[in-house]
């Protein structure tokens, strides 16, 4: 019975079923038919009546045609960069092009002292540590150079005029400077990848090599920069006479110096952002150790190289107002005097964080730290430096408060606002520093010589004697004239000088044999201080960033100052909160792009990929995360989990 | 500097340290103690923008004592990680929540308050006179001209004398309402007027100047001040249109005689 | 805490950034426009030269970077109050024309003294002023403390107009040059060809451009 009754069904269900998927086909392939695209039919042309507009638009295409075909070559002058325009586009590919290459130059320059400290003393770690550093180079050196030729290419493609002004008159200079980049490619390379490979003296005398040739290429470099700003051996039109003169120009040497300075500081204090970051991430004892020593060493060169960065600065500011009086004016008393109160709120805050960074460091010695009890004095020091440097010299006031004052200077902060009591300030501001440094060396240890009480006295002595020196000569400064006080800075600067050197002669040789009363832990520092070594880096960045604009701003309108006028639309120079919002974009750049610097050497260190690893967390979420987050790979950890759990 | 205020803070410090105070109290004080100290401190106000650079550093430079050594950590990060998650200090700690955004409205609404104010004018209580002038027909130089009457003091004492009770009538009848009864430039009309009248009785004034200059001065009047001087803003009358030259400059005599003052010498010409 | 390092690290960063553009803001906010190539009318009146004259001073000159009009104490350049009745104690025997000219185009040939030289030849670049431009400046410089006499058409030891009798170096005009007195006016077209009338003499930029 079901079986009959099922055949039936499907008898009458096989054609039901037939009809119904032809009929879907057919469907389906009418739909996708009309879908298919045909072209519409279209009236021959012919028989369409040109209406006005159409001729209209045939005429003026026609036109356009023939114009575009009748026009000559004409040299471009300026040429617009979407968006942002010529200037931000140059302004930002250039400082990026100078961070890196500032880095560059500097790591080179301290890795061969490290290494060679190393040498001499035989200590291993030395040597660990400059090759750490070095690690660093040949990313950031491929992204100099790759920021060197877009910033090239910019100028080719937005300032074609001016570019091949400069050419001409710096055409000599540029096969050397290729043939030195060459160099400087092949001694870096066998400088990093020859580590451990040759005989130390070899290696040395690469990274000699090196160091020679980067500071040739800036050399080179910044002889076209300065040229821009203080053009000499040119006429009037700019017609070149003497290569030497463009090239031995008023700020070239100067800005040489105060660059090479600058660069150690700025590397020293990237250098240990680098380690506090691995210290931050760093998952033993051992390694939080080392990275704390990194970063200590970092910030040390750092410090070290800026404390005779004001000097290089001033003079550098008296070349400028050797060359021409109106250049000076406009960078102090005109429209750039402003960009020094931001300044001083940047040197500041470098002084108060690297002083921060030593008292904190006090915290690695073992036990008591009495010499805490003195930071609070070295804080108030710090604290007024800084207040007198940040005083504005023209003061912003409401109407009222101009009427209250009597005029638009205060009776006593009219007094702060001038150079005698700035260069006062800054100079007590690196005594305090020094200060600082020597308390934090000093910590835990006791001084066992004979004569530890004279020592400690004469110490004393000549720094106060060196503070009373620098305070009397700026008061003293108010009372005379202006080319004897500009003169009273020397005194000032060599007291200080004289008297760190002194005391560091008297401190070595009286903690000789010291007693020690606690052991220096390093990597026992809270983690505060790592956060303030990157904030150290990302204010020597931005320092630079806006001394780089104020160097190349200055010029206003021109593109060679007094030769070549600046006619682009570009021509005009902007507001500060303008300048400092380019800044602060470019230093973000730089800091993304040196994150990635970081996260490629940190890929040396990681172990192989391997498949099926066993371990806690997720491979593939590891590769992606591991290098953004700072995690030590999957088989470290995998070998720590298992190392506590036994 | 205001002593009292001095003292009162370091009254108010000395107190804090005899109680024993808390890390966190001392660093409030101190805050508060410097803020005080500049903007009630100081006989000439410091103006806001500088203040607020000021206090910056300070706050910094608080902060990062604060924290630079373990035990003030401890001491100062306990108390405040207890009061945020206790749960006794919950009602306190939403007032604080509250009370921080009500205080940054509250300062805009103090910045965005001010009151309108005309704007300020740098001006140059005595500028430079031009070298001649024209006063009823005459023409006077100023530069190398003189007071006419000036030589009758030692020509002819008498008739100088003279001369001055004239200015004295003059300048009693015309000019002691604004320059005062002892030339203090603070007669019955003086505290209407903004710039108040020029003082005669500083001693400097009037030794500074030659008789042309207040001659210039008198008989022009704040109407021929030059841009710099404010022409707008003084209520000096141009005297020429009232007075005769003669009495203008007898009026001179009068002053620095009323004073025991002489008139600044007439530069000689540098070769 | 929940927050990953680089999240930390990177909110530092920005926050640090942030600051330093936020200090940026908080200063004067001065946007320094190029000084505006203007071409001078050679009919200006010596009314117009001095109006002219000031706005130059004000813009593309820089005077008063370094000069001051009415301030005493310590000062950096002289000051400009009253100069054109000193200039007979400071260089007897020159006209005040002559005195001007030689100041703007030879600044370190006559030191006030008690100043130190440091002020550029106004004629060169990079300030490079027109010969018609420092006329209308020396016209300024007359109003101070004196009477303008310069026309445009006056000529001095540094610069002789197009159409103007060439003054011999011996020869100081007696007052300036009285319009009339030493050439007639000249159209302007057939006088200067090059530096025609295009602007009025108020340079509307010029005003604009200055921020005082």
């Amino acid at each position: 019975m079901n079986g009959t009754m099922n055949r039936k069904l499907a008898l009458v269900l096989g054609p039901v079923t037939g009809v119904l998927m032809f009929a879907g086909v057919v469907l389906i392939a009418t739909f996708l038919t009309n879908r298919e695209y045909a072209q519409p039919y279209r009236a021959p042309a012919a028989v369409v009546d040109p209406t006005p507009r159409v001729e209209g638009v045939a005429a003026e295409a026609a036109d356009a045609e023939a114009k575009a075909k009748a026009t000559p070559y004409a040299e471009a002058e300026y040429r617009q960069f979407p968006v942002i325009g010529s200037r931000v586009a140059v302004w930002a590919v250039s400082q990026l092009h100078l961070l890196f290459a500032a880095f560059v130059l500097a790591v080179p320059l301290f890795a061969i002292i490290i290494e060679i400290i190393g040498y001499k003393t035989g200590d291993l770690r030395y040597d660990r540590l400059a090759h750490e550093f070095t690690k660093l180079l040949s990313v950031s050196f491929s992204l100099t150079a790759t920021f060197g030729a877009f910033l090239t290419f910019l100028l080719i493609a937005l300032y074609p005029k001016f570019t091949n002004y400069l050419m001409s008159v710096f055409s000599p200079t540029f096969l050397p400077y290729v043939l030195l980049f060459f160099a400087e490619a092949a001694f870096l390379y066998t400088y990093y990848y020859g580590w451990g490979k040759f005989h130390p003296l070899v290696h040395i005398g690469l990274g000699i090599g090196l160091n020679l040739v980067g500071t040739g290429i800036m050399l080179i470099a910044n002889s076209w920069l300065t040229f821009m700003t203080s053009p000499a051996g040119v006429s009037d039109t700019g017609a070149l006479i003497s290569l030497y003169d463009a090239v031995y120009n008023f700020t070239w040497m100067p800005i040489n110096i105060h660059r090479i300075i600058a660069n150690v500081a700025f590397g020293g204090s990237v250098a240990a952002a680098y380690a506090a970051f691995k210290f931050l991430q760093a998952e033993t004892d051992e390694e939080r150790a080392h990275y704390d020593w990194m970063g200590y060493i970092g910030n040390f060169v750092a410090i070290l190289a800026f404390l005779p960065l004001p000097f290089a600065g001033y003079w550098l500011a008296k070349e400028i107002y050797a060359f021409s009086q109106t250049l000076g004016l406009t960078m102090m008393g005109g429209a750039f005097s402003w960009l020094f109160i931001i300044q001083a709120v940047l040197i500041g805050n470098l002084f108060l964080a690297a002083n921060y960074y030593l008292w904190l460091g006090m915290g690695r010695v073992e036990g008591r730290q009495p010499l805490q009890k003195f930071i609070k004095y070295l804080l108030i020091g710090i604290a007024l430096c800084f207040a007198i440097w940040a005083t504005p010299r023209s003061i912003l006031a409401t109407v009222s408060e101009i009427r209250a004052m009597g005029g638009s200077t205060h009776p006593m902060l009219g007094f702060l606002g001038v150079m005698s009591a700035k260069n006062t300030a800054v100079n007590i501001l690196i005594l305090t520093t020094f200060m600082s440094f020597l308390l934090y060396r000093r910590t835990g240890k006791i001084a066992t010589v004979a004569w530890a009480k004279t020592g400690h006295a004469a110490q004393l002595t000549i720094f106060a004697a060196a503070a009373f020196i620098v305070i009397f000569l700026g008061i003293y400064g108010y009372f005379v004239e202006a080319t004897v006080r500009i003169g009273l800075s020397v005194p000032q600067v060599s007291s200080v000088l004289i008297a760190m050197v002194s005391i560091t002669i008297i401190d070595v040789f009286l903690f000789r044999r010291a007693k020690m009363t606690g052991d220096v832990r390093w990597g026992k520092i809270p983690p505060i201080s790592q956060y303030v070594l990157i904030f150290i880096a990302v204010t020597f960045t931005w320092l630079m960033g806006l001394m780089g604009y104020v160097r190349s701003g200055l010029r206003q309108h021109w593109h060679v100052y007094g030769v070549i006028r600046d006619t682009s639309p570009d021509a005009f120079t902007p507001t500060l909160g303008f300048a400092t919002q380019v800044v602060s974009v470019t230093v973000l750049i730089f800091f993304v792009l040196i994150g990635f610097v970081f996260w490629i050497t940190s890929l040396h260190d990681r172990p192989d990929f391997v498949p099926s690893a066993k371990t806690v967390t997720h491979p593939g979420a590891d590769v992606v995360l591991g290098g953004a987050l700072g995690h030590q790979p999957g088989i470290a950890r995998a070998s720590h989990f298992e190392g506590r759990t036994q | 500097m205001n002593i009292t205020v001095l003292l009162a803070l370091i009254a108010v410090l000395v107190a804090l340290r005899f109680m024993k105070a808390h890390l966190l109290l001392w660093a409030g004080a101190w805050w508060v103690g410097i803020y005080v100290l500049l903007r009630f401190g100081f006989r000439v106000p410091i103006p806001a923008s500088v203040i607020s650079i000021y206090m910056g550093i300070v706050t910094l430079a608080i902060l990062a004592y604060l924290s630079s050594s373990d035990e003030r950590r401890e001491e100062v990060f306990g108390p405040l990680v207890r009061f945020m998650t206790e749960r006794r200090h919950t009602p306190f700690l939403a007032v604080t929540v509250l009370a921080i955004p009500a205080l940054a409205a509250a300062n805009v609404y103090v910045q965005m308050n001010v009151a309108i104010e005309p704007p300020f004018f740098p001006r140059t209580i005595h500028p430079a006179s031009p070298t001649e002038i024209t006063v009823q027909d005459q023409r006077i130089s100023i530069d190398s001209g003189d007071n006419p009457y000036r030589a009758l003091e030692q020509s002819n004492p008498d008739e100088f004398r003279k001369h001055v009770e004239n200015g004295r009538r003059v300048y009693y009848q015309n000019c002691f309402f604004c320059h005062g009864d002892n030339l203090g430039g603070n007669g019955m009309y003086a505290h209407a007027l903004n710039p108040i009248p020029t003082n005669f009785a500083d001693g400097t004034t009037l030794p500074s100047f030659r008789e042309t200059f207040f001659f210039w001065r008198v008989s022009k009047g704040g109407p021929g001040m030059p841009e710099e001087g404010a022409p707008w803003d003084t209520a000096m009358p141009a005297w020429e249109k009232m007075l005769k030259e003669e009495e203008m400059w007898d009026v001179i005599l009068f002053l620095y005689d009323f004073m025991g003052q002489r008139p600044r010498a007439r530069e000689e010409v540098h070769q | 805490m929940a927050v990953p390092l680089i999240g930390r690290i990177g909110v530092l960063i920005l926050a640090s950034t942030a600051f330093y553009a936020y200090v940026g803001q908080l200063v004067p906010q001065n946007e320094v426009q190029p000084p505006q190539e203007t071409v001078l009318r050679t009919d200006l009146t010596t009314a117009e030269m001095v109006t002219t004259g000031r706005q130059i001073m004000d813009a593309k000159g820089l005077c008063f970077t370094c000069h001051t009009i009415g301030r005493s104490g310590a000062l950096r350049f002289p000051d400009l109050a009253g100069i054109a009745g000193r200039v007979s104690e400071r260089a007897p025997g020159v006209t005040d024309i002559e005195y001007f000219a030689q100041s703007l185009y030879e600044p370190d040939s006559f030191i006030v003294p008690g100043f130190n030289p440091g002020m550029p030849a106004i004629n060169r670049p990079p300030i490079g002023l027109t010969d018609q431009e420092i006329l209308c400046v020396i016209a300024y410089l007359q109003s101070l403390g004196g009477t303008p006499t310069v026309t445009m058409q006056t000529s001095h030891k540094y610069y002789t107009p197009a159409g103007a009798a060439p003054v011999a170096p011996g020869e100081a005009p007696a007052n300036g040059a009285a319009p009339g007195q030493k050439a007639a006016p000249v159209a302007p077209a057939a006088a200067a060809p090059a530096k025609s009338a295009q602007l009025k003499p108020q340079a509307a930029h010029l005003g604009g451009a200055f921020t005082s």
